[in-house]
């Protein structure tokens, strides 16, 4: 049960973008399109669960003087690996999110999480806390990514899903980088509502 | 001081952990990555110059530029510039046209554009290939309904429509419509001059 709660609690109670407002500088970047989402999504994802595995794994032996040093390289290390594999093996995909890809060693959401609890618990916890961070960055890029594209191109995943007259003549801002602030103000606003209210 | 030191080794531990990791993967994948890069550009090929089965990469030294010389690092910039083009051939193995890439900074990023071009010296098709422009504005220029702008043109009609030329350029984007335009006019006067001075 209680590890159930580890696993969960990053999808909305911890939502790392929404509540603890982690990570926003890949978020505002990448969710243009629902694809580009997925792709950042799951490749920090990847990331953070690895990175959280070793550190707790190795947190006994890390002076805590130098914890932080110590915590990049393993996170850096994680993300060359992912992008040369992704380089390597899903080129298509790659040429999307290439640019990114470096960025997630500062997305703070994975330091944030190695300094805050890998560095504190077991290897399953940490596991499992970093899968559902990981899942719930996922979840919130791909929810602006979607508001995103559909009113800015009139696409969701690439396909049409507004009337021809709209996606002729579409929300633009909306995927121009000011969109991004708008949308995710807006969602964070939605969500505190919606917690208040409970 | 002892815990300095300390500090210091089991810094260098992991970094050296780290490396040797880093090491290993970057050894599978770079071949796999390398051969990626050449199947990418050899499709990119094809698609514009649909008439052609096999190419040949062909360069040539370009007339050196005289650069300004970079006044902060006292480094004097020679001009020594190559224009590298393949020549198309088809089924017969007769030259069936040329493709180049041509690459020019457009409002936020180089735009590479591949060019296929036949034997008349007019553009075959177009494609950009690279490019991290203005989403929704420049980087409409990827898309068939720009490229198809190009089809047909040959070097004197290839400016953006502000500029006086036959091009028409992307509404609110006429500064990654003119790299684009410019860097192929480029490519086609430098593939003329190579062409003809084989010839010769």
């Amino acid at each position: 049960m209680n590890l159930w709660k580890e696993f969960t609690k990053g999808f909305i109670k911890e939502n790392p973008v929404f509540i603890m407002a982690l990570g926003l500088c890949p978020t505002l970047a990448v969710t243009s399109s629902v694809k580009n989402a997925i792709g950042m999504g799951l490749a920090a994802t990847f990331v953070l669960t690895c990175s959280n595995m070793i550190i707790s794994l190795i947190k006994n032996l890390i002076p805590d003087k130098i914890r932080i040093p110590c915590f990049i390289i393993v996170i850096a290390s994680f993300v060359t690996i992912v992008d040369l594999v992704m380089n390597a093996y899903t080129p298509e995909i790659h040429k999307n999110l290439g640019l990114f890809i470096p960025l997630i060693v500062v997305n703070c959401i994975i330091l944030g999480r190695a300094e805050a609890f890998a560095s504190k618990n077991k290897l399953l916890p940490s596991l499992l806390d970093g899968l559902g961070m990981g899942l719930g960055f996922t979840l919130a890029l791909v929810l602006i990514g979607s508001i995103r594209e559909i009113l800015g191109a009139g696409l969701w995943l690439g396909k049409e899903v507004m009337p021809d007259a709209y996606i002729e003549n579409p929300m633009l801002v909306a995927i121009l980088a000011p969109g991004a602030f708008i949308i995710m103000g807006l969602l964070m606003g939605l969500i505190k509502l919606v917690n208040k209210g409970k | 001081m002892n815990y300095f030191i300390k500090l210091g080794l089991v810094l260098l531990l992991i970094t050296v952990i780290a490396s040797g990791i880093l090491a290993y993967v970057n050894g599978i994948t770079a071949d796999k990555i390398k051969a990626n890069k050449v199947l990418a550009e050899q499709e990119a090929r094809k698609k514009v110059l649909s008439a052609a089965s096999r190419f040949e990469k062909h360069t040539k030294s370009l007339p050196a530029v005289k650069k300004e010389p970079n006044p902060l690092k006292n480094v004097e910039v020679t001009g020594d510039r190559q224009f590298v083009y393949y020549l198309g051939y088809d089924k017969d193995d007769q030259l069936a046209g040329y493709t180049f890439v041509a690459s020019l900074y457009g409002y936020s990023s180089e735009v590479k554009t591949m060019v296929g071009v036949d034997l008349d010296m007019s553009i075959s098709k177009i494609k950009v290939i690279e490019q991290a422009e203005t989403p929704g504005l420049g980087a409409n220029a990827a898309t068939a309904d720009f490229q198809n702008r190009f089809l047909g043109m040959d070097q004197e009609q290839l400016k953006v429509d502000k500029d006086g030329g036959a091009i028409k350029s992307l509404t609110g984007a006429t500064i990654t419509s003119r790299a684009v335009t410019n860097s192929i006019a480029e490519g086609m006067k430098n593939l003329k001059d190579a062409v003809n001075g084989e010839d010769k």
